[in-house]
């Protein structure tokens, strides 16, 4: 039995580790431009596409794939935000962060069917070999799960320091803060709107492609996660980075531990249950104010 | 606008035109005979096909003179893969173009929606529809399934597997209609053999199915049946790679098909089985029919399309006397097709020539060799055993 306990502990942090990346990216756009940009799912799969197509086409490994991905889901992702979402954003008003977060909801769409109008909606498959899972006292453990763990981690990790070290990281956390007092003080808050776009897109790129090793290449790749990422970021206030990777970690876990109990068909019902009790302690997340972008 | 109004005049005009004694010349008027099949949307990947089959059946019939000097029309029309959709298109064809049957009718949620509108207006309909509920509808014997029922399937699967020499057997599939039924049909052969039976439904859209696949392999299974389709089959068969089972691994035409071949690693797929309705590949009429259509194969939904519109076609031609109706199709529709005396014959022509002789015939079709259950449900039908075998799906035998 606690071998059991282990192994869904194991599994879960493995699942939210898939979370976490997007989630992060989500929380980073939230935390300087104030909306929900829910395009991020269709910058998972536009992620995914790329990375496919160097694997698959051009024979790279894993580490310049996740590159590419990173590169072109954030220019995509910014290019979308250019075009779609900032006219929206100039008129300003009460409503204009739902406005824009519907209109997030559109261009969503319009990403995904557009990938599937050039790439049909057949499943890819990335042309890496799957290993074998490691037994380690008792628990199975896959080799490419632990890589993806390490690799959201770490990047989480340089985003801190990105954020506590840099001038640029710096000025990102003051136009979050107040974007007004930040021009005041000569910081362009569209040149840095156009950063944190694109490093969040780009993290929703690298966790489409890692996604998409472990299920498929296809349109609809980003979008069956989309409400869990939501979810873990919400769980973990929307604006702390570290919050959000802790969310997606707590979602997995807690999801996959419910199995222990309960049927797997009512697996999301208990991760979506657990956010409903925390919220309900905790209104502003878990981890908001904890650490990240906005103190 | 204009052109509203004259379909709904012309529309206005056929009705008054189909009803008019006079005009109604026996003889002369066309039998019709509609097709209703998925030309566009989700389920469409036949929908070409079935349509072509159909045309193919009615040139061969009237090529050899018709029903009783009639021609025969068929009227194809779109269900768009969508129920609603569908009970339009099944109004327009029983109202205005007063067919005697509608064939083709894949989609169970679509066969399912236009079958009341079917035996209210006693119009035959020959279904490739697989959902169990609909035999049970109280169709008067007006519908036809030339398709296995989802449950033909799980037991064909079972029995595969005992034929494998399994003995514990474990179901994974997300939650549909059927899931919980094919755990209790597969249970149930593996229990009556000697062996054991459980199952989980999952939730699709999951990143990994760890957690799953640990919960299966606990119970030490040696063949494991897949449920899913393929994006969440795809995924279970890598958890279950990594995990590192080696047994067996069954699955439906649904989940392992050449889409999930080529979305998984080689490695992963390799030695899946997977069963797949299909057409009656050794028979002449199937040969005859891909001769036809310039194809190497056919889809066995295809092929019960083209025997749909020979089946009605033949079941009024037993009737000379009969007005040519849905119910006289109803009636004499097992009469050609299962009588015990009759000679076993599998061309329309030929079927036609003797049935003018006044000797009794056993119609076999390009699906199957067409026998009807009281229910409706077809019996005997043909399955493929396929298995993926150095990255391609081959074909291990056809039963």
């Amino acid at each position: 039995m606690f071998s059991d306990i282990v192994q869904h502990l194991v599994n879960g942090l493995v699942m939210g580790a898939v979370v976490a990346l997007p989630a992060l990216g989500l929380t980073l756009i939230f935390s300087v431009l104030g909306f929900i940009n829910f395009s991020i799912a269709a910058q998972m799969t536009v992620g995914a596409y790329a990375g496919w197509l160097v694997n698959s086409q051009l024979h790279w490994p894993l580490v310049p794939v996740l590159a590419v991905a990173f590169a072109i889901a954030g220019g995509i992702g910014m290019l979308g935000d250019r075009l779609a979402l900032v006219p929206m954003r100039r008129r300003v008003s009460a409503h204009t962060p739902l406005m824009v977060a519907i209109v997030s909801i559109a261009l969503n769409l319009a990403l995904e069917n557009a990938l599937r109008f050039g790439f049909g909606s057949d499943l890819n498959s990335f042309d890496l070999p799957i290993a074998r899972d490691v037994q380690f006292a008792g628990i199975r453990v896959g080799p490419q799960q632990v890589h993806n763990l390490g690799i959201a981690l770490a990047i989480a990790v340089l985003l801190a320091a990105f954020f506590t070290v840099t001038r640029v990281g710096k000025a990102m956390r003051a136009v979050a803060d107040n974007p007004d007092l930040a021009r005041l003080k000569g910081i362009d808050p569209a040149r840095l709107s156009n950063l944190a776009t694109f490093i969040g897109m780009g993290l929703a790129g690298i966790g489409g492609a890692l996604l998409a090793i472990d299920t498929s290449v296809d349109p609809s790749t980003g979008s069956r996660l989309l409400l869990i990422i939501f979810s873990a970021s919400v769980l973990g206030g929307l604006t702390s980075l570290s919050g959000a990777v802790l969310g997606a970690l707590l979602i997995g876990v807690v999801s996959e531990m419910a199995l222990l109990v309960i049927s797997p068909v009512y697996q999301s019902a208990t991760a979506f249950v657990a956010i409903l009790l925390v919220l309900l302690v905790r209104p502003s997340g878990l981890f908001a104010g904890a650490s990240g972008v906005r103190k | 606008m204009t052109s509203r109004r004259t379909f709904l005049t012309t529309g206005a005009a056929l009705a008054l035109a189909a009803q008019h004694p006079l005009l109604r010349a026996q003889g002369k008027e066309p039998i019709r005979i509609g097709i209703l099949i998925p030309l566009t949307g989700a389920t469409s990947q036949f929908g070409a096909t079935m349509s072509r089959a159909a045309q193919i059946a009615a040139e061969e019939i009237n090529a050899a003179g018709g029903i009783h000097g009639r021609r025969v029309e068929v009227v194809i029309e779109d269900d768009q893969s969508n129920p609603e959709a569908a009970v339009r298109a099944a109004r327009k064809l029983i109202d205005v173009d007063r067919v005697v049957a509608i064939g083709g009718s894949y989609a169970s949620s679509v066969t399912s929606a236009i079958a009341p509108l079917c035996w209210e207006s006693r119009t035959v309909l020959a279904t490739s529809s697989g959902a169990d509920s609909i035999t049970k509808l109280p169709h008067q014997g007006y519908i036809f399934r030339t398709s296995p029922t989802v449950t033909l399937q799980g037991t064909r699967v079972g029995d595969f597997g005992i034929e494998l020499g399994c003995k514990k057997m474990f179901f994974m599939g997300p939650q549909t209609p059927f899931a919980q039924s094919y755990i209790d049909i597969l249970s149930g052969i593996f229990s009556r053999a000697g062996g054991t039976g459980a199952g989980l439904i999952y939730e699709d859209k999951k990143s990994s199915y760890r957690s799953e696949v640990d919960q299966a392999l606990r119970t030490r299974p040696d063949v494991i049946v897949l449920g899913g389709y393929v994006p969440d089959t795809s995924v279970v068969l890598k958890d279950l790679y990594r995990a590192g089972y080696d047994g067996k691994r069954i699955g439906f035409s649904f989940g392992i098909n050449q889409k999930l071949v080529e979305a998984v690693p080689a490695e992963v797929g390799e030695g899946a089985y997977s069963l797949v309705p299909s057409a009656s590949v050794n028979a002449a009429a199937y040969k005859r029919l891909i001769a036809k259509m310039k194809v190497d194969a056919l889809d066995s939904y295809s092929c019960q399309v083209y025997d749909h519109v020979n089946l009605v076609a033949l079941a009024l031609a037993d009737a000379p006397a009969a007005a040519a109706n849905g119910t006289t199709v109803r009636d004499h529709l097992r009469g050609i097709s299962q009588g015990a005396q009759g000679k076993v014959v599998d061309g329309v022509a030929d079927a036609l020539k003797l049935l003018g002789a006044g000797s009794p015939i056993n119609f076999d079709g390009a699906s199957g060799p067409l026998e009807f259950a009281d229910n409706g449900d077809v019996k005997g039908v043909f399955f493929r055993y396929e298995q993926i075998q150095k990255g391609k799906l081959a074909v291990t035998k056809v039963a």
